[in-house]
């Protein structure tokens, strides 16, 4: 199950905006953006379980809303899923999993950690240059890109 | 590689340099010649893990071969040998200050000083460096570096808390425009990924990250710099560590798994594309943080003889540097694994983070492991100090490592390394005349990145954590000004919330200065951390200094010949200011190829870290100015030459000469200023360092949110000394001073004799406003200075 945790959108305007001039930097126009945290739990919990988690371990209420089916974040471009190889330690992932343990009273197999981000811009080559560039690194990171 | 390995006794010189290649050992032809040279002896072919073990013992990163090794230098006619540059130089100057209060220098993994006045504590300083990791992958690279070196605080004597971190890095130019090679990241990306590892590492195991700086230059394209340091505290009685045979080997914090197998070895090797991604290491902020707990309760108690950090070579370089007398016997099967496929050999070598390893007597093993439990840090006891001197490394029965420690710690073979004076040609001319205003000119430095505001990176980082950060790194009226150091009252660290004795720690950094004269970028560099210190506060007549030499391939004899400049430099600067080195450390081969197979070597680079104690906390000094009416004095001459400065960066002046520093004249003139400060006579100080006078007062002048009517008529200068050297000039030994008003007549008193000229006066209008006698030079607003200097680096 992948708990996908986002900013809710009257507060995201300062992390959209980061994350639009970072990829001017690496060369790609954006015209709109929204990210998101990724939360891969392999466990065999009950949909129930995955949403206590989402609501009370992953989120903070007040700013950000969780989803445990991919979200619609009402731009029409890509999704780019950024996650860390399986060969690479991922400590946020071995954190949360300690959390979660704590939270539920059982530990999943695993917890890895990734990042999401909805991308309104050109070409699927352009934005896989600037993701490459600036958003992945290949001896550790993992990416996908898909049309939404 | 097997069959190579089972042949290792009879193969060539060739076969051996395809061998190392192959299995990355990052061996030179001598040294594979020497450990051929012992197996054969010895009979019998060598194991992996045996191998794997001598490469890590003699890499540079671990025996620092270049620098301890013998030199050769020539100057023109003049030839100097050195049998150990660095006992030649750093060492001896060290040796020859003899300061009573330096507790433990250059043999742990810190060097400590005394701190307060009850005689009861120590304070541990050390720097290091990450660099090849960073320019793999920033992120970790960056975190790695920071968890590295605060174990080596952890393992210094038997344990000091942590109470500061210290971040500087090196990067090429942002708005670079110079092609790279296809697996090298950009400097934004670099620059991104190290402060946001900085950041989440310190933040997480809950130090403050609170001095260092940024520096940009295209010679750190390929090749990013990033020092990390951190300081701690230590009771006087746990300095003393010592090994005793039948003690147990445990091993605490982090599991073992294949991340970081060869990192150390990686240190010595040039990087190219295809570097493995088995070098790269992955921290984990929150084990370290457990491990930290645990071991200041176990140390409190008694339950341990030794510790050190588990850094480059993992098991091998802290149990082999542990054992180094007693010998060690461990058990591979023991350890704690992240993955269970994983080899013997690299179970030994791996450079997994956050482990460190204790030398523990069997009969407080259970209090310990009842500590380590209840901290929930993980633990496995891996074998004994038997007292053999002998290396036995076993796994489920099976022989990794069998070699005596004298071998391993006494075989590498020295080689003599030759150092040649690069040839530079410096012109000393009056510079061009300038097409811009003053005040033009001095918006522009304001803008550089080598000037800028830092803020959008020192705001990521805690450094209020602790409580205990007195001198802060933005400061001023509005705490947003650039400190000159940090000053920290560790209180958490002592628990005496009535003694507000603390320290401060600086930098020293040019190597712009370097590229020109690297004999003179060493003083500069000792010079303007000291000039830091004092700006701060403290007690300069007691500074100790760290070095942290990085440098291009050593191969080329005029990259030796920039390192033995500046090691002198360092040698004669720590005698004349009387500030001891108590710890240093080093690192070579930063140089890389681009896509067009353009050479980047790093320019020599020497980063100058300096503590000195603050007596009283709350007396400590910042940089901005405080009242309007009170006096403004610059203290120091103003020379000529604008050799590596901003100024010859955005208006090529055609002078690159350096300023020579009258160290002597300087100390003179810090001790008279320490004590005119001590006194109460000064409310302000600010160094004038990168961008010259002008941008010193322009920056004490927004940060207070007060200008200043000055004119520069008095101030002491070079005859012949143009308005555009004096403002823009970075000449050392100068710092601007605020003086209160009713004490102007103690402070002249308490100076007298030296150079120290009146400017003006602090005003209540935002507006600096500079002249030179008849001649008026800018006036400039406050509010517009403010914006060129405050720019978003990230």
């Amino acid at each position: 199950m992948i708990i996908e945790i986002r900013t809710k959108e009257k507060y995201a305007a300062n992390e959209e905006r980061g994350f639009i001039g970072r990829m001017a930097h690496a060369g790609l126009k954006v015209r709109a953006a929204r990210l998101s945290r990724l939360y891969r739990v392999d466990a065999g919990f009950s949909r129930a379980e995955f949403g206590r988690l989402g609501a009370d371990l992953l989120t903070d209420r007040i700013t950000e809303t969780y989803s445990l089916s991919r979200p619609r974040p009402g731009i029409r471009g890509w999704r780019v899923e950024v996650w860390l190889k399986d060969s690479a330690t991922d400590v946020v992932g071995e954190s949360v999993r300690g959390a979660v343990a704590d939270v539920l009273g059982k530990e999943p197999q695993a917890v890895r950690f990734g990042h999401a981000y909805y991308v309104a811009c050109g070409s699927r080559a352009a934005l896989r240059r600037a993701v490459e560039k600036t958003l992945v690194n290949g001896i550790i990171n993992k990416f996908a890109i898909e049309k939404i | 590689m097997n069959d190579l390995l089972l042949k290792f006794n009879t193969l060539s010189k060739n076969q051996l340099r395809r061998l190392d290649r192959a299995c990355g050992w990052s061996l030179n032809a001598d040294e594979l010649a020497e450990a051929q040279r012992q197996f054969r002896r010895m009979g019998r072919a060598p194991a992996r893990g045996e191998l794997e073990t001598i490469a890590q013992t003699w890499s540079e990163h671990c025996k620092h071969k270049t620098f301890s090794g013998p030199v050769t230098f020539r100057d023109g006619g003049k030839v100097k040998k050195y049998k150990n540059l660095f006992k030649e130089t750093i060492v001896r100057a060290t040796k020859t200050l003899n300061k009573k209060w330096c507790l433990s220098v250059f043999t742990d993994n810190a060097g400590i000083v005394e701190f307060g006045h009850s005689g009861k504590w120590g304070l541990a300083f050390k720097a290091e460096t990450h660099n090849h990791p960073c320019a793999v992958e920033p992120y970790g690279g960056a975190e790695t570096g920071v968890g590295g070196v605060i174990r080596d605080i952890l393992g210094v004597g038997l344990g000091a808390k942590p109470v500061l971190n210290t971040d500087t890095f090196c990067f090429g130019r942002l708005d670079s425009k110079q092609k790279l090679p296809k697996n090298a990241h950009s400097p934004e990306r670099i620059m991104r990924g190290v402060v946001e590892g900085v950041r989440d590492y310190g933040n997480r195991i809950g130090i403050p990250t609170a001095a260092g700086g940024i520096y940009f230059d295209e010679g750190y394209l390929l090749n990013p710099l990033v020092y990390v340091g951190c300081a701690g505290l230590i009771p006087v009685d746990k300095i003393h560590k010592e090994v005793k045979p039948g003690d147990l080997i445990v091993s605490i914090g982090g599991r073992t798994g294949r991340d970081g197998i060869h990192g150390a070895t990686f240190s010595s090797a040039n990087i190219d594309e295809d570097v493995s991604a088995s070098a790269v290491q992955i921290g984990h902020a929150v084990n370290e943080k457990k491990a930290l707990d645990a071991l200041m309760r176990a140390r409190d108690l008694g339950l341990y003889n030794a510790v050190t950090d588990c850094g480059a070579g993992g098991f091998s370089s802290a149990i082999g540097e542990l054992g180094s007398e007693t010998g060690a016997r461990v058990r591979l099967e023991k350890a704690l694994l992240k993955d269970t496929r994983i080899e013997p050999w690299e179970i030994w070598v791996s450079e997994s983070q956050e482990r460190m390893i204790l030398s523990v007597p069997k009969a407080k093993l259970k209090r310990l492991a009842a500590i380590l439990d209840a901290e929930n840090c993980e633990y496995c006891v891996l074998g004994d100090f038997p007292g053999d001197g002998r290396l036995r490394v076993t796994w489920e029965g099976e022989s990794v490592v069998d070699l005596p420690m004298a071998f391993l710690h006494g075989g590498v073979p020295n080689f003599e390394k030759e150092a040649r004076r690069r040839a530079v040609r410096i012109s000393s001319k009056p510079p061009a005349a300038r097409s811009l205003s003053y005040g033009e000119l001095l918006r522009r430095t304001l803008a550089h990145p080598n000037v800028c505001s830092r803020h959008s990176v020192i705001t990521q980082y805690d450094h209020e954590v602790q409580g205990g950060t007195v001198g802060k790194p933005l400061q001023g009226r509005y705490g947003d000004g650039p400190g000159d150091a940090a000053v920290i009252w560790p209180h958490a660290a002592t628990l005496d919330q009535s003694d507000f004795c603390g320290f401060a720690v600086s930098h020293g950094f040019n190597p712009a200065l370097g590229r020109v004269d690297p004999y003179q970028m060493a003083l500069h560099s000792v010079d303007e951390a000291v000039r830091n210190l004092l700006c701060a506060g403290a007690d300069v007549s007691r500074t100790a200094i760290l070095d942290n030499f990085c440098a291009a391939s050593p191969r080329d004899p005029r990259v030796m010949g920039d390192l033995v400049l500046a090691a002198e430099g360092c040698h004669d600067a720590a005698l004349t200011y009387g500030a001891p080195f108590i710890s240093g450390k080093d690192s070579f081969y930063n140089q890389s190829r681009d896509a067009d197979g353009k050479e980047y070597p790093i320019p020599i680079s020497l980063l100058i870290s300096a503590t000195a104690p603050v007596a009283d906390v709350r007396r400590s000094l910042t940089i901005n100015f405080k009242e309007p009416g009170d006096p403004v004095y610059l203290a120091g001459d103003s020379l000529r030459g604008l050799g590596g400065s901003v100024y010859n960066e955005l208006s090529p002046s055609g002078n690159n000469a350096v300023a020579a520093l009258d160290m002597k004249g300087a100390v003179k003139l810090y001790a008279a200023l320490s004590r005119a400060m001590a006194a109460g006579c000064v409310r302000a100080a600010h160094d004038v360092s990168q961008g010259g006078l002008a941008v010193t007062l322009a920056e004490m002048a927004f940060s207070g949110g007060y200008g200043a009517s000055l004119d520069l008529r008095a101030a002491a200068r070079e005859r012949g000394l143009t308005p555009t050297e004096l403002l823009f000039g970075e000449s050392p030994a100068r710092l601007v001073l605020e003086v209160a008003k009713g004490r102007e007549g103690d402070f002249l008193r308490l100076v007298r004799g030296l150079p120290v000229a009146g400017l003006g006066c602090v005003k209540e209008e935002p507006v600096l406003a500079v002249r030179d006698g008849g001649t008026e030079l800018f006036t400039e607003d406050l509010a517009g200075l403010k914006a060129s200097w405050r720019k978003e680096l990230i």
